[in-house]
């Protein structure tokens, strides 16, 4: 009832978020719906449908990794001194985070149903009556415990993936888990809080320059600093990885490539017949993307503020360096997705029977949800920053300028990652078209 | 003795502002500001003066009243040219050091500069002139996160000082410091601004702080109070405070402490 309360008075930007997080659920609830169609109307042939099931695998992915970014920018579900004093501490937030992502995404999940049934034509009254009737198999009866397990698959995992990213976690340092030594997870920022105070104690071992040095003693007495500035977010240290990962995919495609007879899997849409190997070396190339994003993301910062830099870009490009971790994971997948899209345009084969309505329909929530999940982040980013941004304008530093470091910001990031991707997606694309 | 009005940098009269939510801050606020004197405006929690700095740095603009700076209307401008009069005349302290984390120590000192086009080699060797003499300059390259509480408020008080403002605004410079950094911090401010002839507008609650100043304007709820001296409290009256006061030793200060903030709440409103 809180969270529904909560949920109800906020801000118009966030309950678009939310509604954004529902519309995703509502098409990826539908796709499932439809491969169960599929599964009714072809009985006999199970392997079809479950090849259908694994590639509603990536919409699913990216709506939950959608909610996940959704919920952390949720300016309700933040500890705040006035909701603790009435004992709404961070773990009841947490509850009531994961309960707002679960509402929103059941509301998405119902659509799909009702939406599902329209179509079949077991609801009536309205335009498009059963016009997908033998699609969607309404020849036969719906099984109801099916539909309703599918539907709360994305309800479950969204709201399960939002509680574990916010659960709350002890600040303080314990023996041989040094914050240096801990990885990041999906957010980034969330392992950076944890490190908070362990690393204003300790701060050298966070420090890049530090980085190489072996772990040291813990201080004996740590400093007494009664308002500790949170610790930079750490440098990003998987762009080797990153890379090493993009270039074994790109190997192995064009490894799988050399032969274009091979037995093929049948991906609905896109390449269809193309060698299992290409897939493998698609998602190698998405994952390293995906882990380089950050590095590189840094790496822009460092260019932008590299020679003698005045007030512009020293704002612009150290401020790109510290949010290299928030800002640079999303991109990295939407330069994924962005590759993965290019080389299936390129592939595209406009006789192909196997590229339907849904096809076009997963490919559009991954698409969207990625790109809303960066646009998600930078939010995010702008709140964690308001703080100084207000005092940076109390000392009279112009609107403008702040505005252009966003832009500079901005346009070194595109420069940056439009031709990676334009590459990425050749090399991807080129073992198949030759 | 009162100075000629020319002489004031900086005045405001029947200054009037009332927050968004209608709750009151100033109501009929006037004061004058001469050339190179620390001012404090003391008072309360609440009696409005953040507000009234405020809108004599023309961060905000007063609902009616009349700011001038030098003989310009600051109350007219819009908010372009409040900003470059704040960029390049004033300086502001904030009460705890907000420094933008991702610069280092020497950059945040010299940003002020840097934003009003001077170049990066003489604003550094500003910054690192006012950090040498505020005793971080040996923390020029650490990053405000490794600093402690006190030396970023110092830091901040070298980026206010580092562009030779005409006035300084400091809101409470010390609140958030133990009693030696805030003496330290203090010193430090008071020093470097007569040195270099900065007007210094200061915030403060604290009686010792205001002390410090060449002059002291009171607030109370949002307006200019002069505390008028009472005739001397019968003798009978501070025994029976005394006595209800005696039963616990630490009462006896508060009850003081109340007896004297009565008094001084017994002023006559400018």
């Amino acid at each position: 009832m809180l969270a529904l309360r909560l949920a109800r008075g906020s801000h118009p930007g966030v309950q678009f978020r939310r509604l954004l997080v529902a519309t995703a659920t509502a098409a990826t609830g539908f796709l499932l719906l439809g491969t169960l169609g599929h599964a009714l109307a072809h009985q006999d042939t199970a392997g079809g449908s479950a090849l259908r099931l694994a590639w509603c695998l990536a919409p699913m992915a990216a709506t939950v990794y959608f909610a996940v970014a959704v919920a952390r920018t949720d300016p309700g579900t933040r500890p705040r001194p006035g909701l603790s004093a009435i004992g709404l501490g961070p773990a009841r937030l947490m509850a009531v985070s994961a309960a707002t992502t679960a509402l929103s995404c059941l509301l998405g999940s119902m659509l799909a149903l009702l939406f599902f049934l329209h179509l079949r034509g077991d609801l009536t009254g309205m335009p498009f009556d059963g016009d997908a009737a033998d699609f969607l198999a309404a020849d036969h009866p719906l099984p109801l415990p099916a539909a309703l397990t599918l539907l709360t698959l994305v309800p479950a995992a969204a709201s399960l993936s939002v509680a574990l990213t916010l659960r709350p976690r002890d600040p303080r340092p314990t023996p041989g888990n040094r914050p240096r030594l801990r990885p990041y997870n999906a957010s980034g920022r969330r392992a950076a809080q944890t490190a908070d105070t362990s690393a204003s104690i300790d701060a050298p071992a966070t420090t890049p320059g530090y980085a190489e040095t072996p772990a040291q003693e813990p201080a004996p007495s740590p400093p007494t600093d009664p308002n500790p500035l949170p610790a930079p977010n750490p440098t990003p240290r998987d762009l080797p990885w990153g890379i090493a990962v993009l270039a074994a995919g790109l190997a192995v495609e064009a490894y799988a490539g050399r032969d274009p007879h091979t037995p093929g899997l049948t991906i609905p849409g896109g390449a269809t017949g193309s060698p299992a190997a290409v897939l493998a070396g698609w998602t190698l190339t998405a994952l390293g993307l995906a882990l380089a994003g950050p590095g590189l993301t840094h790496l822009c910062g460092r260019l932008l503020q590299a020679v003698r830099p005045g007030a512009l870009r020293l704002l612009a490009g150290r401020v790109l360096m510290a949010e290299a971790t928030r800002i640079g994971r999303p991109l990295g997948v939407v330069c994924a997705v962005a590759s993965g899209a290019y080389a299936m345009v390129t592939l595209y084969d406009a006789d192909d029977p196997s590229l339907g309505p849904l096809t076009a329909l997963g490919a559009l929530v991954v698409a969207g949800c990625t790109i809303a999940t960066l646009l998600t982040a930078a939010v995010e980013a702008r709140a964690a920053r308001a703080d100084t941004t207000a005092a940076l304008l109390r000392l009279g530093a112009p609107a403008t300028t702040l505005r252009t470091a966003a832009a500079l910001r901005a346009t070194a990031l595109l420069a940056l990652f439009v031709p990676l991707t334009f590459l990425i997606a050749e090399l991807a694309a080129l073992p198949l078209t030759a | 003795m009162v100075a000629p009005p020319d002489n004031d940098v900086l005045w405001a009269r029947a200054l009037h502002f009332q927050h968004n939510d209608g709750s009151p801050a100033l109501s009929g606020v006037s004061l004058g500001v001469r050339e190179g004197e620390i001012l404090a405006v003391s008072g309360p929690r609440g009696s409005g003066k953040t507000t009234l700095l405020r809108c004599l740095s023309g961060l905000v603009r007063p609902q009616r009243g009349e700011v001038w700076f030098n003989s310009v209307p600051v109350h007219t401008m819009g908010p372009l040219t409040r900003e470059r009069l704040r960029r390049d005349r004033f300086g502001w302290i904030d009460p705890a050091p907000v420094l933008v984390p991702e610069l280092n120590v020497w950059e945040n000192a010299a940003l002020p500069l840097m934003l009003r086009g001077t170049s990066r080699r003489r604003a550094k060797t500003a910054a690192m002139e006012w950090l040498e003499r505020l005793d971080i300059g040996d923390r020029a390259r650490r990053h405000p996160h490794e600093l402690r509480q006190s030396e970023r408020q110092r830091v901040s008080i070298a980026r206010a000082l580092a562009p030779a403002p005409t006035i300084l605004f400091a809101d409470e410079p010390t609140a958030p410091l133990y009693r030696a950094d805030r003496a330290h911090v203090l010193r430090t401010l008071t020093t470097a601004a007569r040195s270099h002839g900065i007007t210094v507008i200061l915030a403060t609650h604290d009686a010792a702080t205001a002390s410090l100043a060449d002059r002291t304007v009171s607030l109370l709820d949002g307006r200019g109070v002069n505390t008028v001296h009472l005739p001397p409290v019968p003798e009978k009256e501070t025994e029976a405070a005394a006595e209800t006061a005696a039963d616990e030793g630490a009462e006896a200060d508060a009850g003081a402490g109340t007896d004297a903030e009565g008094r001084a709440a017994c002023s006559l409103s400018v």
